[in-house]
């Protein structure tokens, strides 16, 4: 059955990049490039460690890493939005933030910088064993999951309902389209930009959580290794749509899990583990190519004011 | 010259406020976890200047800050948001250990140009990409510079580990460089690196090249204003590919004199995050070259001053990492009323 254990490692690989994905993509409906989600993963992962290893109970671990994570979102959402800080550097602040911050707890409260190892870990609720399997194909790969993995499927369709069936998404995507109309129509656009902020994190929480406590039950400095970044990509691939956010996101996933498959192979695991990076380049840079295509006639008609600058779905800086 | 004064007082007031409130929160922190506060501040700011030892270390942690810095300085005036720095340096660095290592019988006359221009040129390489997808199909630079560095790093790893690396020597180092080439040291300063004269020297160059000179101005109207830019006849996206491939070159400088001047080989992550730090320094000088260098210079009395810290009391080193991620919070945040509008 291998391609049961491929797809339980796709599945596996893609819930915190797909999390992370998600995170950045509410964001940029607000009209914000969020560089910060791979600090706010990272702080997640560490609080879960943390509070897992000291009061031994799973769900406490995962609620303070969401509350940690958003706290950060917070943070960011104070510097930005009170304090006019630029986004990407405030957004860059946070990651440095929370890479020193972690290993500074790690050095100072466990007197190890190299990571967080506890002997025991409390384990999260995962899909057990034979429940799925009339399911075919999909059913044995859930099965033994963590409730995350479980968790970032159901975030994309949810995510899809918040921003085109309620007020309040349809309010958060006015205020990133058009701030100053949104503004007339009386909505409070920097509330809008913090609330998508506090989303972003709760979603990066998750990611965050699903990294250090599913499989591995540890805390690495640096543990993260760029699916923020990742995600991000994805989000930006797809122009900020959730379901091809999510399908793009999958796709870098299927990417890292093909690369653990290849790394059996005399492939050396620098060029694997570079694969979704370049994956990332390609595509986005194919996507702009095809858009690019598209809008050639409109050019031809009326000469562009001048190229690399006017595009629309870039979020102001 | 009162009003230049003043101007300046005004120019520097946020960058200055931002680190003393940074160095504030610092010195809390420091007092609540170690019993001698002063003695780990004194260290942290001043033991740099303890020994002619501690000074020279000093001076190589800020020769490479100030280049890149420089670079970011050139691409931020140009509009582009480079975060690259990182793989730029790495590019730099790998390409000038390969040619000075591979072409190590050439006389020093002719190697030491080749490793030069051969690091400039791959770190030059590596800002061109994005600035070339940036101005051709508007691909957002922020997220390519961030990718390729991932990729430049893995790759370098690779061929530390598996194609360049030294086997009579531990870990994933490369073969040294002929000490031919070795950059000669400061003057008085044994142990340290002149590549700071070259990087001083840069800066000036650079203010004058941006400030001075019409390509300067052009590109930094492509930066401000790009339509407004083009109006006027600027062939804005010549000038911010151009500004990307000086970046880039300063980067892969960077790279290039570390090898040459500080490890004399290559390191598999031989870098603390000198990208992002250099960045760092650029936007607390409010890129400006001349600035930058004084901000590089600070960095590196805090990096090398970290370490004494925790030897002397201690207080753990990340905490000066800690701090940065919080100085740079802080730096972009404007707090007066009119800026917030």
């Amino acid at each position: 059955m291998a391609y049961v254990s491929f797809l339980a490692s796709v599945l596996e690989q893609s819930s915190p990049i797909v999390l992370a994905a998600l995170a950045a993509m509410i964001t940029l409906r607000a009209n914000i490039l969020n560089v910060a989600v791979e600090g706010m993963m990272l702080v997640a992962a560490f609080t879960a460690i943390a509070v897992g290893n000291a009061s031994g109970s799973a769900a406490l671990a995962l609620l303070c890493a969401l509350v940690a994570s958003i706290l950060m979102s917070q943070l960011l959402a104070l510097m930005t939005l009170r304090f006019s800080a630029d986004f990407i550097v405030a957004g860059l602040g946070i990651n440095l933030l929370a890479a020193g911050g972690s290993l500074f707890a790690l050095e100072w409260f466990y007197r190890s910088p190299g990571g967080l190892r506890p002997i025991t870990f409390p384990d999260l609720w995962h899909i057990p064993a034979g429940t799925l399997s009339y399911v075919p194909v999909l059913g044995p790969a859930l099965e033994g999951q963590s409730v995350i993995v479980v968790l970032a499927f159901l975030a994309v369709p949810a995510c899809s309902i918040f921003l085109y069936k309620t007020p309040i998404g349809a309010y958060l995507r006015a205020s990133g389209e058009d701030e100053h109309a949104a503004r007339s129509a009386g909505i409070d656009v920097a509330r809008m930009k913090a609330l998508a902020l506090a989303i972003s994190g709760l979603l990066a929480g998750l990611a965050g959580a699903q990294i250090s406590m599913d499989k591995l039950h540890f805390f690495l400095p640096e543990m993260t290794s760029g699916r923020g970044f990742i995600g991000l990509a994805a989000t930006l691939f797809s122009g900020g749509l959730p379901w091809t956010t999510a399908a793009a996101a999958v796709l870098f996933g299927f990417f890292g899990a093909l690369g653990d498959r290849l790394q059996a192979l005399a492939i050396p695991s620098q060029f694997v583990l570079m694969l979704p990076y370049l994956a990332a380049i390609l595509g986005l840079t194919f996507a702009r190519w095809r858009l690019h295509i598209r809008n050639r006639p409109a050019r031809i008609l009326e000469p562009a004011p001048a190229s690399g600058s006017s595009d629309p779905q870039r979020p102001k800086l | 010259m009162r009003r230049a004064v003043i101007d300046l007082l005004k120019a520097i007031r946020a960058p200055v406020a931002a680190i003393a409130l940074t160095l504030v929160i610092g010195f809390v922190l420091v007092a609540a976890i170690t019993d001698e506060p002063v003695r780990a501040y004194r260290d942290l700011l001043l033991a740099n200047f303890d020994s002619l030892g501690n000074f020279a270390l000093f001076l190589n942690r800020a020769t490479p800050l100030t280049l890149i810095a420089l670079g970011v300085i050139f691409s931020f005036r140009a509009g582009v948001f480079n975060v690259g720095g990182e793989g730029q340096l790495y590019a730099g660095a790998i390409a000038a250990t390969v040619i000075g290592v591979s072409l190590s019988s050439l006389p020093a006359v002719v190697l030491f140009p080749l490793v030069v221009v051969g690091g400039i040129l791959a770190g030059a390489f590596l800002g061109w990409i994005p600035a070339v997808l940036k101005v051709r199909l508007a691909v957002d630079e922020v997220v390519t510079t961030l990718m390729l560095n991932i990729i430049v790093l893995l790759f370098t790893s690779y061929l530390a580990n598996q194609v360049i690396r030294d086997p009579t020597s531990y870990g994933a180092v490369s073969a040294l460089l002929p000490q031919k080439i070795w950059l000669p040291a400061f003057p008085g300063v044994p142990g340290a690196t002149s590549g700071i004269i070259v990087a001083a020297l840069l800066a000036v160059l650079s203010w004058v090249a941006l400030f001075r000179t019409e390509w300067g101005a052009q590109l930094r109207a492509s930066g401000t204003n790009l339509r407004f830019a083009t109006t006027i006849g600027v062939p804005a996206d010549k000038r911010i590919v151009m500004a990307m491939l000086l970046a880039g070159g300063f980067g892969g400088l960077a790279g290039t004199l570390y090898v040459l001047g500080i490890g004399h080989r290559f390191e598999q992550n031989f870098s603390p995050n000198y990208g992002l730090v250099g960045l760092t320094c650029a936007l607390l000088a409010r890129i400006h070259p001349i600035g930058a260098l004084a901000t590089a210079l600070f960095y590196a009395m805090i990096i090398n001053g970290a370490a004494y810290m925790q030897i002397s009391t201690d207080v753990p080193r990340s905490l000066v990492n800690l701090l940065t991620g919080l100085l740079v919070l802080l730096m972009t945040a404007r707090l007066s009323a009119r800026a917030r509008g």
